[in-house]
């Protein structure tokens, strides 16, 4: 038995360690561990602020996922001031939203995960007129034709579409040999390039996949073009609490959307379709053919046991999401746990999740048993809204505490959390939404908005391809890092899905972006509690505030990162960083690649994930009362 | 590093004469602001001076800063990263990872001891020993200032690294300060913003990489092409405020129309940033532009000065020295003399403002 560090894991945005323990002869990991390694204290930082700025501040926790915890806050604060936002907002909040799904997915896949897969040295031997014949073939064989509902079908061709030339596979080549010869790799050094692994795929592959990370590295920030224009810039856009900032007027030169701003919304739309139809589905699909074929349907963990998903995309302005009136109105339904989808869709068990729920402290809780935190009753895990947050750093079981050589798995050993359902882990993220929708429409539960058909058929689709069943390849490596590509592609036709409707209702005569009838303070209860929730690129997120004389006096974020990367706890076991690791086989003891592929299926977000909490081990804020009750 | 390119090498790739090299040489040692007789050293400079190094460290930050960097229009992220700069080490884009990755820094440092530019991004957590940021289980400011020593210069990127940042807003849990708190006896470039608009970020590294030096810099260490006016100066909207036209509230008539946002609490009038000029998105847009005041975000200690929707205490109208509210139509033939006034009072607005800063830091720093 071995144990190897791997610290920092890379390609991820924040700090992550994880350590393994691997039985050297069959290459089986047998015990794993993953730690976030740093905190900001963002929480506390929180208490005392205006309600209306906490959007600006905790969208500084991930500048990755930007526009998500902005989201996640405001809806929050909406829910405890009973605000309900115009149209247009919602329209363009779930564009905003969509928008950074399908642009981050895209530079998970080529910027972050890519590496993984494919390797500029392999590159080097591919044959460049081969390469361009692959392209054709991966783009005839690989496409899903799938596409949502376009009232306003403006883009006449496909411009952005992958090249499939001898003579520009050979200039991108020659670009790579003579980074490689030079022995300076830049960003390419000291990967271990001589990994079995990165001869899966042949030459061609590799030189086709360093093609297209180069392209998509030029091309993602044209993506982003809905929050130049709403929110004035990327990362980080503008928000206000009852809707949007951005006024809109057709009869005003100077007004921030026009038809001329909403032809730049258009364009960026359209070309995420593309680039998404063209360029990330079909590398995603060939490439993740060939390692199936070759027989990796590892790397599953807590997948294939449960997953859970709060829903998002409202259709049209709600009430409250407490209320329950949220959830009636989603265009993707995956709120809910699934449980046994790795057992086959008829053993599978489907439990609701609603505003109600998240209320009741047997349904979502917090425990720190390998966290460094105490709680007052040891072992009694808490609540997100009564937040006790006591931190208890012990340092590691080797080495000391400003020099780790191992943490300890048997004491504390994260500032992550563990959170709960019903006492139990589960697993968030694309996956996630894609197994509890695919279980909802096949058990009959729910009748199938276009938005969640098309996520049936493009799962009924890809295991035509794979010629294996869904719970055969969804929950492992491959089909995580699969599904967050069908799900850029579901989220481009939202996008335009939502930028139709905004037209449509201008067109209608309706320009009202804000509703400012709460803004002034003097409006609001003496006391208020909310919840926000929200979809984010990694997962269910949820942001809860309580307001108390017109300033915020606890706030709390339970974040998807945190859901799967969180240690682990005697009883519930382990969370789904941890347990995909345990579910996978390497190769070298000393290079864990497929250690790290497989976590970095999950796109991690450290920053996101840690919880910020007082150094002299103040409490941050209890909150005694049901988060529902608004007495 | 011999086998990059020089800058005298792909004027050669691409066809272009000696002749057109030493024009550019020529046109270069102006803008840099050397004597003529400096020319010789800006073309052997600009004929053998390699690639430069980067180490991009990572410390309390979110990312955004990379994020930022990447979405760089002009020079575009491919060309940065494959020939202006060597990127040698950085947790977000680097294929490797952990100890092979480690070893490669050290490597790095060694070797290029005195020569490479670190760029940091983040603030530095100080609380505990170091203990609340830790990075191949280490403190953070442990790596921080083994790197530092070995740098040629030093590239705060984003308000973290200049100012702190978030996590040093009050009550600072992780006593969190910026690069420069703890590191000194280098050049220290100020790149603030959350994050700085991206053409700033590469902009800088285009200037080193065709310079071969820093480009020049305020007091405080921002470049001065970037960081030399406040926004205020060179807002679109700057019209509007002169005349006295101003948006009441969030989408009421004055916000449709675009008019200024300086009573829904814009910060532009103390935020010393280029979303004015450069905007973002090579002039597609920034926060006012999309109706939102500015938070001013490059500011130091900007998350800690008052709610972002309350109105800058003081800030005269041009030609009216009382305040917006009193404000009606003007005379255009007095505005000049009101932009100068104003430009003086609001001069003396910030340096109280920036006094009171540098009074709360030290006493959180004493904390």
């Amino acid at each position: 038995m071995k144990r190897i560090v791997v610290d920092p894991v890379t390609r991820i945005e924040g700090h992550l360690r994880v350590e393994i323990k691997v039985d050297e002869t069959t290459g089986q990991v047998q015990d794993a561990l993953s730690s976030g390694t740093a905190w900001r204290g963002i929480e506390l930082i929180m208490k005392d602020r205006d309600p209306r700025d906490a959007w600006a501040f905790v969208q500084r926790i991930c500048g990755v996922c930007t526009t998500v915890h902005a989201l996640g806050s405001l809806r929050a604060v909406e829910d405890a001031l009973e605000i309900e936002i115009p149209k247009n907002a919602n329209y363009i909040r779930n564009i905003m939203s969509a928008t950074q799904t399908a642009q981050d997915h895209l530079i998970h896949f080529y910027h972050l995960h890519a590496l993984d897969w494919v390797s500029p040295v392999e590159a080097f031997k591919a044959d460049p007129a081969a390469t361009a014949a692959l392209q054709n073939t991966v783009l005839e064989k690989y496409r899903l034709p799938f596409a949502g509902p376009m009232d306003f079908d403006f883009d006449a061709y496909p411009k952005d579409f992958p090249k499939a030339t001898t003579l520009y596979f050979k200039a991108v080549q020659d670009k790579v040999k003579k980074i490689v010869e030079s022995g300076q790799l830049g960003i390419f050094a000291a990967q271990w390039w001589d990994h079995p692994d990165y001869s899966i795929l042949p030459p061609e592959v590799h030189l086709m996949a360093i093609a297209h990370y180069l392209n998509m590295l030029d091309r993602q920030r044209e993506l982003v073009g809905s929050h130049l224009i709403f929110g004035g810039k990327n990362p980080h856009p503008h928000y206000i609490v009852g809707g949007m900032p951005c006024s809109i007027s057709m009869s005003d030169m100077n007004a921030p959307v026009n038809s001329e701003r909403l032809a730049v919304v258009d364009t960026s739309i359209n070309l995420a379709i593309n680039l998404i139809n063209y360029f990330y589905l079909p590398d995603l699909l060939a490439i993740g053919h060939m390692y199936v074929q070759k027989g990796y349907v590892d790397g599953g963990g807590l997948a294939k046991e449960r997953v859970l998903g709060f829903g998002d995309f409202p259709d049209e302005p709600y009430t409250g999401i407490a209320n329950g009136d949220f959830h009636k109105k989603l265009l993707l339904r995956c709120n809910g746990v699934v449980e046994d989808f790795g057992k086959g869709i008829t053993s599978a068990v489907f439990h609701n999740l609603e505003g109600k729920d998240l209320a009741d402290p047997a349904v979502l809780n917090e425990g720190v048993e390998h966290s460094w935190y105490t709680y007052p009753e040891a072992g009694a895990d808490i609540h997100p809204w009564a937040g006790v947050t006591k931190p208890e750093y012990t340092g590691p079981k080797e080495g000391s505490k400003v020099e780790w050589k191992y943490l300890d798995e048997d004491g504390k050993y994260s500032w992550l959390k563990t959170p709960k359902w019903r006492g139990k882990m589960a697993e968030v993220g694309p996956l996630a939404r894609y197994i509890i929708i695919y279980t909802k429409v096949k058990k009959g539960l729910i009748e199938p908005t276009w938005a969640e058909k098309m996520v049936v058929d493009q799962i009924e689709a890809v295991s035509k391809v794979l010629n294996l069943t869904p719970e055969v390849w969804l929950p492992t490596m491959v089909g995580r890092t699969a599904v967050r590509g069908l799900e850029a592609q579901l989220y481009a036709y939202i996008n335009k899905y939502y930028f139709d409707k905004l037209v449509k209702n201008i067109r209608n005569g309706d320009t009202a972006v804000a509703n400012t009838v709460k803004w002034d303070p003097a409006t609001w209860p003496k006391e208020a509690k909310g919840v926000g929730l929200h979809e984010a690129p990694r997962g269910a997120l949820s942001h809860w505030v309580v307001i108390k004389d017109g300033k915020i006096v606890n706030y709390q974020a339970v974040v998807p990162t945190t859901w799967n990367a969180c240690p682990r706890d005697s009883k519930a076991g382990y969370g789904a960083y941890e347990a995909s690791m345990i579910d996978t086989k390497v190769k070298i003891t000393d290079k864990p690649l497929e250690v790290l592929k497989v976590i970095r299926s999950f796109d991690p977000c450290l920053a996101c994930a840690t919880h910020l909490y007082d150094v002299e081990g103040k409490e941050l804020s209890i909150v005694h009362t049901d988060p529902y009750f608004k007495g | 590093m011999e086998t990059r390119d020089s800058l005298w090498n792909l004027f050669q790739k691409r066809g272009m004469s000696r002749r057109s090299f030493l024009k550019i040489c020529a046109t270069l040692t102006g803008m840099l602001g050397l004597s003529p007789s400096m020319l010789s050293k800006v073309v052997a400079a600009a004929e053998q001076k390699a690639l430069p190094v980067v180490i991009w460290l990572h410390g309390h930050e979110c990312t955004g800063c990379d994020e930022s960097f990447i979405r760089s229009q002009s020079p575009l992220a491919s060309d940065v990263l494959l020939n202006m700069i060597a990127l040698e080490y950085s947790d977000t884009l680097a294929a490797a990872a952990g100890e092979p990755f480690e070893h490669h820094l050290q490597k790095i440092m060694q070797q290029y001891a005195g020569q490479y530019i670190l760029a940091v991004e983040g603030g530095v957590a100080l609380g505990d020993e170091g203990t609340y940021c830790m990075v191949g289980g280490r403190p953070f400011v442990t790596a921080l200032k083994e790197a530092a020593k070995g740098a040629a210069a030093i590239i705060e990127y984003g308000s973290c690294a200049a100012w702190g940042g978030i996590q040093a807003a009050k009550p600072n849990p992780t006593k969190s300060v910026s690069v420069s708190d703890v590191i000194s006896g280098k050049p220290i470039i100020k790149v603030p913003g959350c994050p700085p608009i991206p053409e700033i970020m590469t902009g800088i590294v285009m200037h080193y990489a065709l310079f071969g030096q820093l480009p020049p810099l305020d007091s405080q260490g921002r470049p001065k092409q970037f960081f030399g006016n406040r926004i205020h100066d060179t807002c679109y909207r700057r019209p509007f405020f002169d005349s006295g036209m101003f948006a009441e509230n969030f989408d009421d008539a004055g916000s449709k129309a675009g008019w200024c946002l300086y009573k829904l609490g814009c910060r532009g009038p103390e935020a010393y940033n280029s979303c004015g000029n450069m905007r973002w998105w090579n002039g597609l847009s920034y926060p006012i532009q999309s109706g939102h005041g500015c938070i001013g975000c490059s500011s130091n200690n900007f998350w800690d000065n008052d709610s972002f929707y309350q109105r800058l205490p003081n800030v005269p109208v041009p030609n009216h020295f009382a305040d917006a509210d009193k404000v009606g139509a003007i005379a255009a033939g007095a505005a000049v003399a009101g932009v100068i006034a104003h430009g003086a009072l609001s001069a003396v607005q910030n340096s109280k403002r920036q006094a009171k800063e540098q009074e709360d830091r030290a006493g959180g720093m004493r904390a």
